[in-house]
């Protein structure tokens, strides 16, 4: 099948001769590739942690490493987030092993948002890229974790159980010692295999986006400081960047005001095209309609309350 | 799917990566330190396809085990086929390559420059010094000592169409292509015609008080000698 596949698609090349001919297709065929290319070390990187914490961590390791309470457990997994130092593909296939391995769905859900918004890599890039600016790197900060810990809490306070997919539940039964390896391995092919499809959805989606949206958004937004915060919010969903390159981005864009800026920081690590595609193949998609929106709503509140608190209305 | 066309797969994506990183392709999409994170990926995206192929062949009762593990799921149809999607990159690769984002892009992105606030006080500059273009924006907007005025640098970028005259652009990444903006220069001077997405060397001087708000912070340039150059390997600058 595969062998057709490909034989196919070299016959295309043949007839149809060269490389896209369209400007428009060749600059998306780029921003695709880039995305995948981007993303993927990234998305191994999770699925060996993965298999790592399927093959070693076992669920009394876990549930004694978190505080017994859930509501307690929230924070903690939140500022366990400093340490994964990846983007946010990385954060979603063990925020899926940890709820197979045991631990409470609240606290797996808080680790996956704050993961790729607060470790040290994040908030690095942002203080370089915003110099003058301190204070950004702490609004980021705070709005990330308060938006990861509001969400954990909500979760555990309106969340259900079932809106997560039973296969994301499943664990691996066999940890029984010497084959400790292939349960890694084999977890992280699998999770690799079916993240992996799910993030080239994310990717062409991207990539179609950016070629579509209109550079002229951002031209109408200055001295408009609510339409600003809305579209900065809206472009950090459907650009789907890298939360170690968006700071970058954010900073360019120097007409605007700092706290659509922060929206902008703090909404694009929590919910993008390419993580609510990963969401939906990891977690099922019940749980993606439900959790995507409201992510994007708890994040653009957070930001907005604690930038107007940190960084003023400017 | 099935788990041989699984191991098959993964050997692709493993090799793309690979692929792209061992000469300057993965220039056109991602920054020069990335090129250890696509080779370590690919090597593990292998090192797991090898792993479990060699598994199976030995009939190995752990590969059987978690192999039922990861086959047998309630998937919904579509998730069932999802996994195909990863063919997508590794053909995009291998069949197109597509090239680095050029004067399309910078068409895409308005028409003004995003010029990142860094400083106010640069360095002096030498005569004739080769500056990025990134920079020679970034001293024509924000530079306090004017150490641009009456100087000669010399630039390389591409060509973009600026209204119905010629311009001069180069896009800076963070990261990926994905995050890529654009600088521009306005050139002054007969160029002659120029097919947009040709590699430039230009030296020439800036004029004063061209990169204000009011031209969307794109200075002009008084251009003195143009050459046609070849693309620079590193298409962006960082």
């Amino acid at each position: 099948m595969v062998c057709a596949v490909l034989l196919g698609a070299i016959l295309l090349r043949l007839l149809a001769g060269d490389v896209p001919s369209a400007p428009a297709l060749r600059t998306a065929a780029t921003v695709f590739v880039a995305v995948c290319v981007q993303a993927l070390p990234f998305l191994v990187l999770g699925v060996l942690l993965s298999g790592a914490i399927a093959a070693f961590a076992s669920p009394a390791v876990l549930r004694r490493a978190l505080p017994r309470g859930t509501g307690a457990a929230v924070p903690v997994a939140g500022a366990a987030g400093l340490v994964l130092p990846g983007c946010e593909c990385a954060s979603v296939p063990v925020a899926r092993r940890l709820i197979s391995q045991g631990v409470p769905d609240a606290a797996a859900l808080t680790f996956m948002l704050a993961a790729p918004a607060i470790n040290p890599v994040v908030l690095v890039a942002t203080a370089v890229a915003f110099p003058g600016e301190p204070l950004m790197v702490l609004a980021r900060f705070l709005g990330s974790l308060a938006t990861a810990c509001v969400m954990g809490w909500l979760w555990q306070w309106v969340g259900r159980a079932e809106w997560i997919a039973d296969r994301a539940r499943r664990g691996v039964t066999a940890t029984d010692g010497a084959n400790r390896w292939g349960v890694l391995a084999e977890t992280a092919r699998h999770d690799l295999l079916s993240a992996g499809g799910f993030l080239v959805v994310g990717a062409l989606t991207a990539a179609t986006l950016s070629v579509l949206v209109p550079a002229e958004w951002l031209d109408a937004l200055a001295g408009r400081l609510l339409l600003a915060i809305v579209v900065m919010a809206a472009l950090a969903v459907v650009l789907a960047l890298c939360s170690e390159a968006d700071a970058f981005v954010a900073a360019s864009l120097s007409t605007l005001p700092l706290l659509p800026r922060l929206v902008f920081l703090v909404v694009g690590p929590a919910v993008d095209v390419k993580l609510i595609a990963l969401q939906a193949g990891t977690f099922g998609r019940a749980f993606a309609v439900r959790f995507a929106p409201a992510t994007f709503a708890v994040a653009v509140l957070c930001a907005v309350g604690i930038g107007s608190l940190i960084l003023g209305v400017r | 799917m099935r788990r041989e066309t699984q191991h098959v797969l993964l050997l692709l994506v493993g090799g793309a990566l690979l692929r792209i990183a061992v000469d300057d392709t993965y220039l056109r999409y991602v920054r020069p330190s990335h090129r250890w994170l696509l080779v370590g990926a690919g090597v593990v995206v292998l090192g797991l396809a090898v792993v479990a192929m060699v598994s199976d062949l030995r009939g190995h009762p752990a590969g059987a085990r978690t192999g039922r593990m990861s086959e047998p799921h309630p998937h919904g149809r579509v998730e069932r086929y999802v996994p195909w999607l990863l063919l997508a990159p590794v053909l995009v690769i291998a069949l197109v390559a597509p090239p680095a984002l050029g004067a399309d892009a910078v068409a895409r992105a308005g028409t003004r420059n995003l010029v990142v606030q860094d400083a106010d006080v640069f360095g002096p500059l030498a005569e004739g010094a080769p500056l990025t273009v990134a920079e020679f924006v970034q001293r024509a907007v924000r530079d306090s000592t004017g150490s641009l005025e009456g100087r000669v640098v010399t630039l390389t970028g591409f060509a973009v169409r600026d209204g119905a005259a010629t311009g001069l652009a180069r896009l800076t990444i963070a990261c990926c292509a994905a995050d890529a903006r654009a600088n521009r220069v306005r050139l002054l001077g007969d160029l002659g015609v120029i097919a947009p997405d040709t590699w430039l060397r230009v030296r020439g001087t800036v004029q004063s008080g061209t990169a204000t708000a009011a031209t969307g912070y794109v200075p002009a340039m008084t251009v003195t000698t143009v050459d046609v150059v070849a693309a620079p390997t590193d298409p962006y600058e960082y």
